[in-house]
């Protein structure tokens, strides 16, 4: 039971040590393909920011064990009506508390569901997902203005900078991490992810730490919301709809496991996306077309996690 | 930890082999494709044209981007293209087109739209842009035209009862609307004196009417009769359960369908003496279909459609964008082919899906590609879609 040693400490920073490689093979490949390396990573990060909020929210209700699917509908729905009230009030700061309001409009009634009703986040977000899909084409209908919801581009380019949307990842990375590595809220959730029953009985109030889970993951959800429309102003009853499962395998990438408990963190989130990011420019860069870029893909997800976990295996308990 | 090192030096190998593999493309000109259908017949065969037919004809790359489903998708799709140096892109999705043209235009690569055209205020908007190279492919006037088509084909033989598909209706997909709006509009001007469709008399008023709705309602118009619709692709038990009872509709005579229609109905159709009608492309399944009798009448995309705007970017990338006298962008329509019988499908698919011998071959293209093109003669040539003008053009 003694310190552990280096060797046995590296595979926990498989996932940094992952994103080092990529990011080391995409400046080779970069060079060898005569690609342009300094816009792919701008490109890389407006294509990971997104994902990366979203991610870093959801990190408290996966601690908790719990797998949020609604994720993308909540981002869309917000999205969706964080334009609506711009194009109604001409108001980048009402647009942006609209995402953020309604985001933490649709947490609060998820974690409320599972609070009176007793069930699962789970089990109320795969309810709310279907009711967000449907919403999102009545809001789209209500426009009026055939399949999509506009902002003017020019009215929000001063926003779609590299600089904005990296603070405003990092002050919430800042907020999540404070919340979960200096209140008691983070080792509450990691207890009751690693165990719920030891937990319970040591008098730790599940319900609640559902409800501030909810409400954390919600402002990435809204914050992720307004750089959509930042980034791409045209959406649709598409938009952001990719963005529950990138979310998984962000997590999932960035060396953290879906059952959630001791091990979760809060930097995997971000680690996960930005490996995401820069395997789909690698991937891009090689021009292997998208079933067998998918293939590989998957191929070097399972060995990234197979690393990441190999500290744990034939271990009975995590810490 | 040793397993940790064999893994790593596994991905880094892997990678490098790939790019070792895939540089030996490099030279070429790279052209990038937006694509939002990367699985249908109809985008295959698009994808076949260019990379089997195209790329080795005239020795440029093309980088594919994956299935987009959105705006957002389509940005980044762009961004990965600038990534990769490509000096060209060809777009076939339209999310956000004009979103699309500025990006290009501020990274300083050629722009084209292919099987599919601007609105008229998107173009005044972007016709002068040095690098937009413009548009070719059916117009909106074309697509309500090909539903108008269909639709008065059979309204000509004499049969009043139909049935329809609305495919993208409710999600306000244009050129479905405009479709479905062609297929009532000749419902409304053959349906005999005070036909209407819900008060709507015109083309206009019945565009107005499906896009305020977002669907199409059932009922009476004039002598003729709409008798029953499913739009949207549900893909659930319930929804498969309209489509197969709109086929059971009793005295229904034709489905016209917006498209997708074999792939939808055809299984319900089959057996039934409903006849079926649709939008598509000239693929084996569409023939099977056609030779079974499950389909009766198809205007369908050719995949060679794609080369003349393919000449245009390639021009355009080499120094000679053809442009009007005014110095704007091409705006070209370009509409389907029709076949309403097995043989003529045979034909017209032997040539389509020939990838030695296509509707446009290198030599057809050749005369339009290079320096000195004017605008007309560009024009000239891509009105000159119909099957028997192409043979003709290859004589």
């Amino acid at each position: 039971m003694g310190r552990q040693t280096l060797k046995e400490r590296i595979p926990a920073f498989a996932s940094v040590i992952g994103l080092g490689v990529l990011i080391a093979a995409y400046y080779i490949i970069g060079a060898v393909r005569d690609a342009n390396v300094e816009y792919g990573l701008k490109a890389i990060v407006n294509q990971s920011v997104v994902v990366a909020l979203v991610a870093t929210g959801a990190v408290f209700i996966y601690t908790l064990g719990s797998v949020d699917i609604s994720l993308g509908a909540a981002t869309g729905v917000s999205a969706l009506l964080g334009a609506m009230t711009y194009n109604a009030t001409g108001s980048l700061w009402l647009m942006f508390f609209t995402c953020v309001g309604v985001a933490l409009a649709i947490g609060i009634i998820n974690s409320s569901l599972a609070s009176v009703f007793n069930l699962p986040i789970f089990v109320t977000t795969v309810a709310m997902m279907s009711v967000l899909s449907a919403f999102m084409l009545i809001l789209i209908g209500l426009n009026g203005k055939g399949d999509t919801i506009k902002v003017k581009a020019r009215d929000v380019r001063p926003l779609d900078t590299i600089e904005i949307k990296v603070g405003i990842l990092l002050a919430y990375i800042a907020l999540c991490w404070f919340i979960f590595t200096l209140l008691p809220t983070g080792r509450e959730a990691k207890f009751i992810g690693g165990n719920p029953l030891c937990a319970f009985l040591s008098g730790i109030n599940e319900k609640k730490l559902a409800v501030i889970a909810s409400l954390v993951s919600a402002v990435g959800i809204g914050l992720g919301a307004f750089l959509s429309i930042v980034y791409a102003p045209t959406l649709n009853r598409n938009t952001a709809s990719s963005i529950g499962m990138d979310v998984i395998i962000a997590i999932v990438f960035g060396g953290m496991p879906v059952s959630g408990g001791p091990r979760s963190r809060i930097l995997a989130a971000v680690v996960g996306a930005f490996s995401m990011g820069f395997l789909s420019q690698i991937m891009s860069m090689l021009n292997l077309g998208s079933g067998y870029g998918q293939m590989i893909k998957a191929a070097i997800f399972l060995l990234v996690v197979f690393i990441a976990l190999g500290s744990r295996r034939g271990k009975l308990l995590t810490r | 930890m040793k397993n940790m090192k064999r893994s790593i030096c596994l991905i880094l190998c892997l990678l490098m082999a790939l790019s070792c593999f895939s540089a030996m493309a490099a030279g070429k000109i790279k052209i990038g494709v937006l694509v939002s259908d990367a699985t249908s017949s109809e985008a295959l065969a698009f994808r076949a044209y260019y990379t089997e037919y195209i790329a080795k004809a005239y020795d440029v790359e093309f980088i594919y981007s994956d299935e987009l489903t959105d705006a957002a998708g389509e940005k980044s799709a762009i961004d990965n293209f600038i990534v990769n140096n490509c000096k060209a892109v060809i777009s076939f999705s339209s999310f956000d087109r004009p979103a699309q043209i500025d990006q290009c235009d501020a990274a300083g690569i050629y722009y084209a739209v292919a099987t599919g055209t601007l609105t008229d205020e998107q173009y005044e908007e972007y016709k002068d842009y040095e690098y937009y190279v413009g548009a070719i492919g059916p117009s909106m006037d074309i697509e309500f035209q090909t539903g108008y088509d269909m639709a008065a084909y059979y309204i000509d033989q004499g049969m009043t009862k139909f049935g329809m598909f609305g495919g993208g209706v409710p999600y306000y997909v244009d050129m479905h609307i405009y479709r479905a709006a062609g297929m009532l509009t000749a419902m409304v001007e053959k349906g005999g004196e005070g036909a209407n469709y819900k008060g709507a008399d015109n083309k206009y008023a019945i565009i107005g009417q499906i896009y305020q709705d977002g669907g199409i309602d059932t009922g009476k118009i004039g002598s003729l009769e709409l008798v029953a619709y499913v739009g949207g692709y549900d893909f659930n038990d319930a929804w498969f359960g309209k489509l197969a009872q709109m086929v059971g509709t009793e005295g229904i005579e034709v489905i016209l369908t917006v498209g997708s229609g074999v792939d939808v109905l055809g299984g319900f159709v089959a057996g039934s003496n409903v006849k079926l009608a649709t939008v598509d492309s000239f693929t084996p399944a569409m023939g099977e279909a056609m030779k079974s009798g499950i389909l009766d009448y198809m205007a369908g995309k050719y995949a060679a459609s794609v080369g003349p705007i393919f000449v245009a970017t390639y021009n355009a990338v080499n120094g000679a964008p053809i442009r009007d006298n005014d110095g704007n962008a091409l705006a070209l329509g370009q509409g389907f082919w029709v076949a309403t019988n097995s043989e003529q499908f045979s034909e017209y698919s032997a040539v389509d899906s020939s990838n030695t011998d296509p509707a446009y071959t290198r030599e057809i293209m050749d005369k339009y590609a290079g320096m000195g093109v004017s605008y007309d003669d560009f024009a000239a040539f891509v009105s000159q879609y119909s099957f028997d003008e192409i043979v003709a053009l290859k004589k």
